[in-house]
């Protein structure tokens, strides 16, 4: 039973990593990056790029990160930019960026399916209940993400305006704020976020060119339900996250994979704000 | 000059229809074995890359699950014909399982994605999911559908490659003409209309979710129509046929062949599924680069396809002018009918009780309570802020009420969408002037009037009949020299003016004005003021006027209502509000000019 | 433009065809056809694949061809599924005009080519282990089937470990479901019990309900059968970080992937025809041969590659004893044929499937096999009983 908590609270805790990214950016742009699963998969082979080169294998987050924010940076400027005004081209557009980044790593890495040290291998007790000491480190870490954002977006002037953004896009840009600046820094922040998470799961999974994909529509269908609030996200994939435990473990697996997509989409239905408090 | 140009239209898609046949019938005897297996298998994905096309191109649904229906419409046949075996009653019990199921998931996913309110990205991240759905469904059903080996083996009809061949042909090119007279009717106008604007259109009476929930069904039922025929020729059937994978694909193509140009996405998908079969044995590692990379250029740079761009080269080449416009059609009189509004025995046209609208904690309307009867324009004014919008939404929008009561002609619309209230005789004209900008003036006031007339749908409708109302004011404005001018070369006024028209035609005897005159010129004004006039004295119509300009209310009204702060600070004639000290203070403290709060 | 298209691609492919004709035999070549999945899930082993058939190719042709002509490979593309192999087999059946394929593929892709295969009277060599049981006219399968592979690992489980309670995990495909059908029926025939069996989707990453699962149910020995590549390592991983030290049997992994997956791989039971220790003249001149060919360049040959070497001198011998390459004359010929190749005597003699000897290997600390038993000539059991 305790194990199920626990698996419960780390699944919660992976999710909310993977798709902390993708929140920040649909609340800017009010689009769904399609490019999210080749960022995190882009983190996935800079964790591996941290492996081939003998560091410590906790550099690997800082190293995903930063590779995550340059290719943020370059796609916003030369792709993202021209489609403000065409929120689905830039879906679209989003997506085709999605197969280039996944064939360039190709090209880079080959298309093999390849492997990264873990930092933490063994099992620890925890509550009576001998339980994976990575998984539960990696609860620690989305703690401390949704910490750093909370005090980001509330302590900066950068998150100030980022915020005044999400609110009321005109409102800001009224107000002196450049918005297109806000733009840019969330993409490239949302990018890195994503290569970031994509080099916390490595280590639970393969370094390979579709590691990203099983994410992706769950994280697309957990930032639709939370609207654009960081909290409502947090309860979204505590509450989807264990409905997807729960499922795998008593009825099937396979059903579990379809449940936060299936759970997500009747609660839009019937409560189109999902998560979100107002 | 309209009929010979309709007249040339209609030729030159008979003739490229014949040509198109033609070719399909010498086909088998001209190509290759391999170029005939590949184009057959191309044509069926490429009548699917029409209903994306249709969809997405036409009315701003993007969708990745079109793969879904053709899957399932292949694998009726693949289950039905390897469990039951091949028989002629067996293959018509394939097709009815293949329509019946997926008409159902599309009404299914229908009524998931397309709720008043519900944003278009949400459809398409539903419609992504769709074929992950099935294709796990696919999956897991073990030894009946095969999991992920499919069905192979299976025996279907004995017909040989040629007789598929000219029957997969000719199902595409009639597919495309039929395709291609209907976005050209007066019913396929109706999906640029959603796609340009989804709000005006429910305010129009149209059930935008309905009409949505309806096309995804028949391009489903057109997309499962493809995967019964492929499932028969080819004798496979395999879950990515149903997955994303291939659902994305029919995006990329309708993209790169040219998004709402039918014929685009049609060659597209022949010259890039055909040569792929050429090129990415050559080229595996590579080829998906090239796609992704064309595909980016094309959305960034190209938005509207590749298509485009050769058409407009031999347009050039052979000195042929752009497609000119011809007069429209021909304006007539409306019959009078007895308006569905009418028929209500109250009273009064519009009554309030107790409305009240709060964002959150904030409190924007209280308690607003109200009569007005026919031959009444009644005014509505007040500060920004005071609530004057959002009056105007929480009547015509039954939804956007937080309590409170409105009834039209006698019908209470207790929380019914806008669409169903304008069936009680309300229309409403929005603040800013809200039209269709791709369409022309005579196309918008066709949308405007199908709640009343259905439209056709594979053919335009030469006459377009106005009641009386709507068509003073096409004719006092001068609009009905451009019935066939695109509204987005209009001029604001003339914007204005259009939009009151088919708020107009829609004969309603309730309607809704926001700030009609904003930005109009004096003498536009003027008219208005005075087709205003004519609309409550001679056609008795109950009019509520949201105004800044207080010397226009006093030109116009019966009678004045003062807002202020979500309360009806006062209600009486235009003398007395003009006289009262009140209204002066609080205009007084408050600029008058500018927008009101969403 | 569709046209020039195709003339375009005649003319490379005549150009080709005339460059390498240079330096082989002067006459009409036989073409072999490869449809293989360059792109897509098979895409890691496919090269490997391709190196064994073009050393077989290069070895034929430097004893004088088959029948004096020259062999040639035409090699394409399936994209590792239905809608690829369609258009590979196509290509190579109606536009190359080949005389066999050889391939391995996955199912799905071997199921959309076969009804090609059918019309285009092709025979067609399957060299791939599979769920079992695919059956054509002009269908010989050279590799191993579930029949042929299970029994090993739970053999040895019941009798070394004293197993009596197994657990089964898989990924949810044909083969994974496949396998382990037959892997409860096999337990389950041989006294034991199996107290679970969980799927995943086939891109499924996340093992956490079922690895919790498995830890509930406290088995004696789990077997599992994913897709291979990320499925398989990422369950592994996981079952290590879990703590999982069961008997731990593997039917889907390779050599090469254990090798890559380091530590965690250590100690997993695998059972397979071919390894590259196994003994045997043949296997280790194999080895040296495509050692010097590719030299750097060589992909690890596997349980994969190697029934493609084998399967083309299969054809060889077929072509020879048929006096031609007519398919109505060489396809009944394949069954009777043999070679003695890598990993032995190799015979389709069995309902259109081939007799095996298969091994039992356990990981090493440092990735390789050890190879603990080998069982010979294990029969593949009745796979198309209509078929001889």
């Amino acid at each position: 039973m305790s194990a199920t908590v626990l698996d419960i609270i780390t699944t919660a805790a992976l999710l909310y990593a993977v798709a902390a990214g993708l929140l920040i950016v649909f609340g800017v742009m009010k689009i769904i990056n399609f490019a999210h699963g080749a960022f995190l998969t882009v983190g996935g082979y800079a964790a591996l790029a941290v492996t081939h080169w003998g560091l410590n294998p906790w550099f690997s987050l800082p190293a995903a990160f930063v590779a995550g924010c340059a290719c943020g940076m370059l796609i916003e400027r030369v792709v993202m930019r021209p489609l403000y005004s065409r929120p689905l081209d830039a879906i679209l557009a989003t997506w085709g960026l999605g197969i280039i980044l996944g064939q360039l790593i190709t090209l880079a890495f080959g298309r093999e399916v390849q492997f990264v040290r873990s930092p933490l291998a063994g099992t620890m007790n925890f509550l009576g209940t001998a339980y994976s000491e990575y998984r539960l480190s990696v609860v620690l870490a989305a703690a401390v993400l949704a910490g750093a954002l909370g005090l980001a977006l509330n302590g900066t002037r950068l998150g100030l305006n980022t915020r005044a953004v999400i609110m009321n896009e005109n409102l800001a840009r009224a107000l002196g704020i450049d918005s297109a600046r806000v733009r840019f820094g969330t993409f490239s922040l949302g990018a890195g976020l994503a290569s970031l998470a994509g080099a916390l799961i490595t280590p639970l999974s393969s370094v390979d060119l579709n590691m990203g994909v099983p994410w992706l529509v769950n994280a697309f269908m957990l930032v639709l339900v939370s609207g654009v609030s960081l909290i409502s996200l947090g309860i979204a994939c505590l509450v989807l996250g264990g409905a997807q435990v729960l499922v795998s473990t008593y009825l099937n697996p396979i059903l579990g994979g379809l449940t936060i997509v299936v759970l997500a989409a009747l609660l839009l239905r019937l409560r189109p704000k999902g998560f979100s408090r107002d | 000059m309209t009929d010979t140009r309709r007249d040339s239209d209609l030729r030159l898609v008979l003739g490229l229809g014949a040509l198109a046949l033609a070719s399909v019938a010498l086909g088998p005897y001209i190509l290759p074995t391999f170029l005939i297996n590949s184009l057959l298998r191309a044509i069926l994905y490429a009548a699917v890359a029409l209903t994306v096309d249709v969809l997405w191109g036409y009315t701003g649904i993007l969708t990745f699950g079109q793969s879904a229906f053709f899957g399932i419409g292949a694998y009726a046949v693949g289950l039905v014909f390897t469990h039951m075996g091949f028989s002629a009653s067996h293959a018509l019990l394939a097709l009815v399982l293949s329509l019946v199921v997926s008409a159902s998931t599309a009404l299914l996913v229908g009524w998931l994605s397309f709720y008043p309110g519900a944003s278009p990205l949400y459809a398409s991240v539903v419609t992504l999911a769709l074929p992950i759905v099935v294709t796990q469904i696919l999956f897991s059903a073990g030894t009946f559908t095969g999991s992920s080996s499919g069905l192979s083996g299976f025996e279907s009809f004995d017909i040989s490659i040629e007789i598929w061949f000219w029957i997969s042909g000719t199902f595409l090119v009639l597919l495309t003409g039929v395709a291609w007279l209907f976005v050209r009717s007066d019913a396929g106008r109706m999906l640029v209309a959603i796609r340009e604007n989804e709000a005006r259109c429910e305010y129009l009476g149209i059930s935008v979710s309905r009409l949505k929930i309806l096309l995804l069904m028949a391009a489903a039922l057109v997309a499962a129509l493809s995967g019964y025929l492929f499932a028969s020729m080819q004798m496979v059937v395999a879950p990515e046929y149903a997955g994303f994978v291939f659902g994305t694909e029919l995006v990329i193509w309708v993209a790169l062949g040219g998004r709402g140009s039918l014929v685009g996405p049609v060659l597209g998908t022949l010259f890039i599924d055909v040569g792929s079969a050429y090129l990415s044995g050559n080229l595996p590692y590579v080829w998906k680069l090239l796609v992704g990379v064309a595909f980016v250029v094309v959305i960034v740079a190209f938005p509207g396809g590749l298509l485009p761009l050769p058409m407009a080269l031999l347009r050039r080449l052979r000195g042929i002018p752009p497609p000119a416009r011809g007069r429209g059609p021909m304006l007539e009189l409306a019959e009078p009918r007895a308006l569905p509004g009418l028929r209500g025995d109250s009273a009064s046209a519009l009554v309030l009780e107790g409305v009240c609208k709060n964002f959150g904690s904030l409190r924007v309307l209280d308690g607003i309570s109200f009569r007005a009867g026919r031959g009444e324009l009644l005014s509505v004014v007040g500060p920004n802020g005071a609530g004057k919008t959002t009056l105007m939404r929480c009547i015509s929008d039954g939804a956007e009420r937080s309590r409170g009561r409105v009834l039209i002609n006698g019908f209470d619309t207790g929380r019914l969408p806008p669409e169903r209230c304008v069936a009680f005789g309300i229309g409403r004209k929005f603040q800013t002037a809200n039209t269709f900008d791709s369409l022309t003036v005579a196309q918008s006031l066709r949308i405007a009037r199908s709640r009343l007339e259905r439209p056709w749908l594979l053919h335009c409708s030469r006459t377009l009949a106005l009641p009386d109302a709507a068509l003073q004011v096409i004719r006092a404005t001068g609009l009905d020299e451009h019935l066939d001018m695109a509204v987005r070369h209009l001029s604001h006024g003339q914007k204005q003016a259009l939009e009151l028209a088919m708020v107009l035609a829609l004969e309603p005897n309730v309607l809704l004005l926001d700030e009609p005159t904003a930005g109009l010129t004096k003498a536009e004004r003027t008219l208005i003021g005075r087709i205003l006039r004519d609309l409550t004295e001679h056609h008795g119509l109950c009019i509520l006027l949201v105004e800044h300009d207080l010397d226009f209310v006093r030109e116009v009204s019966s009678r004045v209502i003062v807002l202020h702060q979500g309360q009806i600070l006062l209600d009486a004639t235009v003398a007395e509000v003009v006289e009262s000290e009140l209204v002066r203070s609080i205009y007084a403290g408050v600029g008058s000019h500018g927008e009101s709060p969403s | 433009m569709r046209l020039k298209l195709h003339t375009l691609a005649c003319t490379t492919v005549l150009a080709l065809g005339w460059a390498t004709g240079q330096n082989a035999v002067a006459a009409d070549p036989i073409k072999i056809g490869v449809p293989v999945g360059l792109s897509g899930a098979n895409s890691v082993v496919a090269p490997s694949v391709v190196q064994s058939a073009e050393l077989a190719v290069e070895e034929i042709n430097a004893r004088g061809g088959v029948l004096g002509r020259p062999l040639e490979l035409e090699v394409a593309d399936d994209g590792s599924g239905a809608a690829g192999a369609k258009k590979a087999f196509d290509s190579l059946i109606y536009q190359k005009k080949v005389d066999v394929l050889i391939s391995m593929e996955t199912s799905a892709a071997r199921n959309a080519g076969l009804p090609i295969v059918t019309r285009g009277k092709t025979p067609f060599i399957y060299t791939s282990f599979y769920e079992g049981r695919s059956c054509n006219k002009y269908l010989y399968v050279d590799a191993w089937v579930p029949d042929q592979q299970v029994a090993p690992i739970v053999d040895f489980f019941r009798t070394t470990y004293k197993a009596k309670t197994y657990f089964l995990i898989g990924s949810d495909y044909a083969f994974g479901r496949g396998m382990l059908q037959f892997t409860r029926g096999y337990i389950e025939k041989t006294g034991g019990k199996v107290v679970g069996e969980e799927y995943l989707p086939m891109d499924g990453s996340d093992w956490t309900a079922i690895v919790s699962k498995l830890k509930a149910a406290g088995p004696d020995a789990l077997v599992t059968s994913t897709a291979g590549g990320a499925p398989n390592v990422t369950l592994t991983k996981q079952l290590r970080a879990a703590g999982v030290k069961l008997p731990y049997g593997n039917l889907a992994v390779d050599e090469g992937t254990a090798k890559s997956m380091g530590p965690d791989a250590e100690g997993i039971y695998i059972s397979g025809s071919y390894f590259t220790n196994v003994d045997g003249v043949k296997n280790k001149e194999f080895l040296a041969a495509m050692q010097k060919k590719f030299g750097t360049g060589l992909k690890t040959p596997n349980d994969l590659s190697v029934p493609q070497y084998e399967a083309v001198y299969l054809y060889k011998a077929a072509v020879e004893k048929a006096g031609s390459t007519a398919a109505d004359k060489v396809v009944p010929l394949l069954g009777q044929v043999s070679f003695e190749g890598p990993r032995g005597l190799i015979r389709m003699n069995k309902q259109r499937h081939a007799p095996l000897t298969m091994y039992l290997g356990q990981v090493q600390k440092d990735g390789g096999i050890k190879i603990l038993e080998s069982f010979k000539d294990v029969d593949p059991g009745d796979q198309c009983p209509s078929l001889k």
